[in-house]
């Protein structure tokens, strides 16, 4: 890190960040329209928010959104490390190699046949349509994203931990639970708020597999938008905005604390 | 190790709060009960305070949900899986769905308020004695132009297109029959003419519109004429109500040799489960004073005969969007070609498309 920055790479990434947030400052600025268009600002209110809190239809959606990201990033992290442990284990490099593969098809597979294959599992197994069908295919496509988190976290592991750990007299859960899972801390954190955002920002597969008076925002917004998009959607997103930065100043913490604490293994 | 766990449990309240919360605010808005109709519509396409008035007059807890194409819209019930007790599809789309057996027949015994439909509206070709559909709302193919780019030049007919000055300032929408049946109008036949003659010569005919095409386009349509990028436009008077709502100087025409007519309407799904409240809600849909309210909300053209006579007086007498008998009279419904002539239709349209001006 000794390189200095030149000023020319300062103007460059001020540009870039200019271009990426301008058009949420803007979406931000027009939930206080008093006018309803977002053609010019008529004045300050506060009258699209008081819609927003009355609407609510609106809020259940919102609701549902954030249980189906918490829910399904956090059983995806059980399982997800569980498979990262899993795939490290495997003795022969082949069967590894084959499996990381495996998993990666899955994460550079497009959503819309991930979507469109869920719909024609759930209707062939008989699943109704709705909160579980979301929540199940949400869970399926954060699996392989928690893995490619975690893995890297195990490969940087070094094995004679692990051997001093049985040579002081642990046993394999004492190995797991003090030793491996502390290590890997920092990427099942990753692998979670990764997981986390997936699930909130996904459309794809999400559209495909809804219905029966469940669903989420991605899907709401995009049939209100096929008819105009009124100010409570900028209301809302600014919400989200706001929401979402909360998150990563979130993790954000939970990462520095990490690194506080030392690397690798600690106390408890 | 501990504080994963505290932190994922932490999670875990965290949702199961969540879905209290949300379990609770469905059984305030009573969406828990038994007696629930779901009703699946385009977005924004129904007067909210209808259904809070239709949930107060039977009790019935309506759950609302949206789709935003015909072809989603079949793709959801056609999988089952879902329990859409009323649907609003598009006439093709019903012509469809009757021959794959996906709706309910009607019981007309159960809608008294089925003759308040204007007679113009009913026992169309998709759908003989409205069997299966009741029309909701309805509309046209026309033009969209901007008389102030045009100097003062007024578009009455379909030919007035192929004029000269026009050069390079049409937009038209990307459907095959929409543009064909343009160059069929254009020749006075029918918008299901199958004759392979009649529709070369209106190929033939289009393509010496090449030069005044500008673009052929999807929805953004909407936004390039707001935004003054061409003069004239090829659309359906719903997309041309907003149009012009979003920009002023525009007006919209029916050319005098007659154009489409398009409905949405409401069916009733095999999926449905309350297939007595969905002819309830039906029956509410279609009293006058509601189909009034409904219609001022959302723009487009009722076919409810006696709901215009609670309505303001110029929104009824607009011929833009409520065009004259003789007019209407012109109109025709499209017809389901069959596979073989829509090829045809397709294949002609990209002909028409890879036409060098």
């Amino acid at each position: 890190m000794d390189k200095k920055i030149t000023p020319l790479s300062k103007l460059f990434l001020l540009i870039i960040f200019f271009i990426l947030y301008a058009p949420i400052f803007f979406l931000v600025i027009f939930s206080f329209n008093s006018g309803d268009t977002m053609y010019d600002f008529k004045g300050f209110s506060l009258d699209w928010y008081r819609e927003l809190f009355q609407d609510t239809r609106l809020l259940i959606i919102v609701l549902n959104t954030i249980v189906v990201a918490l829910l399904s990033a956090l059983i995806s992290t059980i399982i997800g490390v569980l498979g990262a442990l899993a795939i490290h284990q495997a003795k022969k490099r082949q069967t590894k190699n084959s499996l990381l593969s495996l998993n990666n098809v899955l994460i550079v597979s497009p959503d819309v046949i991930i979507g469109a294959s869920f719909l024609i599992l759930f209707t062939m197994a008989g699943i109704k349509l709705g909160f579980y069908s979301v929540l199940l295919s949400h869970i399926a496509f954060s699996i392989p994203i928690v893995v490619l988190m975690v893995l890297p976290k195990l490969m940087e592991m070094s094995p004679t931990l692990i051997d001093a750990a049985r040579d002081l007299g642990a046993s394999r859960w004492n190995v797991l639970t003090k030793v491996i899972i502390p290590f890997i801390t920092p990427g099942i954190f990753a692998g979670f708020f990764m997981a986390l955002t997936y699930s909130f920002d996904d459309f794809a597969v999400t559209f495909f597999v809804t219905g029966n008076g469940f669903s989420t925002l991605s899907v709401e917004i995009y049939s209100l938008a096929r008819r105009g998009i009124s100010l409570n959607i900028n209301a809302l997103s600014a919400l989200l905005f706001l929401f979402t930065t909360l998150l990563v100043v979130i993790y954000y913490f939970i990462t520095q604390r990490n690194k506080v604490n030392g690397m690798g293994v600690r106390k408890r | 190790m501990n504080k994963l766990v505290r932190f994922f449990l932490m999670i875990a309240i965290a949702s199961a709060v969540l879905l209290y919360a949300i379990s609770s605010l469905n059984t305030s808005q009573g969406y828990s009960g038994a007696n629930t109709l779901t009703i699946y519509n385009w977005g924004d396409y129904i007067d909210e305070d209808l259904i809070k008035q239709f949930e107060k007059e039977t009790g019935i807890k309506v759950i609302y949900e949206t789709f935003d194409s015909n072809e989603a819209m079949l793709t959801k019930i056609e999988q089952g899986g879902t329990t859409y007790d009323i649907a609003i599809p598009s006439e093709y789309m019903i012509d469809k769905m009757r021959h794959e057996d996906l709706l309910i027949p009607l019981d007309h015994s159960k809608l008294p308020n089925l003759k308040n439909i204007d007679k113009r509206f009913m026992d169309l070709p998709f759908d003989k004695e409205n069997k299966y559909s009741v029309p909701y709302f309805w509309g046209t193919v026309g033009i969209v132009y901007n008389p102030k780019m045009l100097h003062g030049k007024k578009i009455t007919s379909w030919n007035d297109l192929w004029d000269p000055s026009l050069r390079n300032e049409i937009l038209l929408i990307d459907g095959a029959r929409e543009v064909i049946g343009m160059g069929l109008n254009s020749l006075g036949y029918s918008l299901n003419d199958t004759k392979k003659a009649h529709l070369i010569e209106a190929k033939e005919k289009l393509d010496t519109l090449t030069p005044n095409v500008k673009a052929i386009v999807g929805d953004e349509i909407k936004m390039l004429l707001a935004n003054e990028e061409a003069s004239v436009g090829l659309v359906w008077s719903g997309d041309a109500s907003e149009i012009m709502s979003a920009n002023e100087d525009l007006d919209y025409v029916v050319p005098k040799e007659g154009s489409n007519l398009w409905f949405d309407n409401m069916v009733i799904p095999k999926t449905a489960k309350n297939i007595e409240g969905a002819h309830k809600f039906i029956n509410f849909m279609l009293d006058p004073k509601v189909a009034a309210k409904n219609t001022e909300y959302v723009g487009y053209s009722t076919p409810n005969k006696q709901a215009l006579k609670h309505m303001p007086k110029e929104i009824v007498e607009d011929e833009r969007f409520y065009p004259s008998p003789e007019l209407t009279e012109k109109l025709e419904v499209y017809k389901n070609l069959g596979k073989k002539n829509l090829a045809y239709y397709n294949e002609l349209f990209l002909q028409f498309k890879m036409h060098r001006k």
